[in-house]
């Protein structure tokens, strides 16, 4: 049915434009701020995860809590890089691009995401959303959540068909080739840090601190983030290739993923102000028809 | 062969330099770690080594660890 001809209770049928004109003065209301816990969250983070290092190699942090708290670090570490992707703690040209660009460049760090191929590829994510040859992200479909970790772990095996890989290869962003450059340096640093610390006799501080979380972190990430809100990645469309939906384990250790709709919609409403964009264009949203799985 | 032809190869082999240069000291300092002794003799290091090259070589051919 379409949204021209709904909302009856209100005395007659809205236009496209004029639910358009509505859904937009409310998501002016959440734009513009700069997003300073993300800020904090992203460089603080990268902190705490820089400092787990020398506790633990010097025997003040027993190796089971760092690898603990490395786990937490890496799960949460994406987020300010992905607003920083958005240029939402600094648009282009602005005062604050500098540290838009430190954010998004440094809290990534520890999952070893590059950043500009981020950047480059979530575009594409946003621009083709659950699209099977477009969206990098649809290897990340599942039927079940735990099919969506096994598919995620076997897209990271060294010879597997990588679609963030392929994605790169295909874009003709101006700035690819530098992006692919800076990967492909953060790669390789990551690997001769990590035999640099084995061969030093520190293996099994790397692997808990560094080596296990990412892995465990990109999981996280994957199924949060990706196969969470767009499940099941069959539909396409502004309204109905995200869903709203009630996570199990709540908003919080959900990363916020439950308004990740109003991501789509509106990319640069701060992650904070997604969950009162959405309950506030709730009524709107849901006479666009989108899909609400509990919220 | 320029340095990205460099990177390419290293890491088209990245799963055996990663058994060298990871996995066999991480499977050496688990074993100094639990205070197990290596089979035969070895030092741990070389049982690291002995089980780390041949995990690596065959996910270079598979193409996979698991």
């Amino acid at each position: 049915m379409s949204a021209a001809i709904r909302s009856e209770s209100e005395g007659g049928a809205r236009s496209d434009r004029e639910l358009m004109r509505e859904e937009r003065a409310i998501a002016r209301k959440y734009l513009g701020r700069v997003p300073w816990e993300m800020v904090a969250w992203g460089l603080g983070n990268f902190c705490i995860w820089l400092a787990i290092w020398p506790l633990t190699i010097s025997g003040l942090l027993p190796a089971w809590a760092a690898f603990i708290l490395s786990t937490l670090c890496v799960c949460v570490c994406y987020l300010p890089s992905h607003e920083a992707q958005h240029s939402i703690i600094g648009a282009e040209g602005s005062s604050l691009r500098w540290l838009n660009e430190l954010v998004g460049h440094v809290s990534t760090i520890p999952l070893v995401l590059p950043y500009r191929i981020a950047w480059i590829t979530h575009r594409m994510h946003h621009a083709h959303a659950n699209d099977p040859k477009l969206d990098p992200d649809i290897s990340n479909k599942a039927d079940t959540w735990w099919q969506s970790v096994w598919n995620g772990i076997q897209s990271r095996q060294p010879g597997a068909e990588n679609p963030y890989k392929t994605a790169a290869g295909n874009s003709d962003d101006p700035n690819i080739q530098r992006a692919i450059i800076q990967g492909v340096a953060l790669r390789t640093s990551h690997f001769l840090i990590l035999a640099a610390l084995a061969w030093s006799g520190y293996a099994i501080e790397a692997a808990l601190i560094w080596w296990l979380p990412r892995h465990i972190g990109t999981s996280y990430i994957q199924l949060f983030l990706s196969w969470a809100p767009h499940h099941p990645m069959e539909e396409k469309g502004r309204y109905r290739d995200t869903r709203a939906w009630r996570s199990p384990i709540g908003t919080i250790a959900s990363m916020g993923m439950e308004y990740h709709l109003i991501h789509h919609l509106y990319p640069k409403i701060p992650l904070t102000q997604t969950g009162a964009a959405f309950h506030e264009m709730r009524a709107l949203l849901e006479e666009r028809g989108i899909r609400n799985d509990g919220l | 062969m320029n340095s990205l032809d460099l990177i390419r190869k290293g890491f088209e082999w990245g799963p055996l330099l990663f058994g060298i240069g990871f996995l066999a000291p991480l499977i050496a300092q688990s074993l100094d770690a639990a205070s197990i002794s290596a089979p035969l003799g070895l030092s741990n290091v070389q049982f690291g080594l002995l089980i780390a090259i041949p995990m690596g070589t065959i996910a270079k051919l598979r193409g996979r660890w698991v």
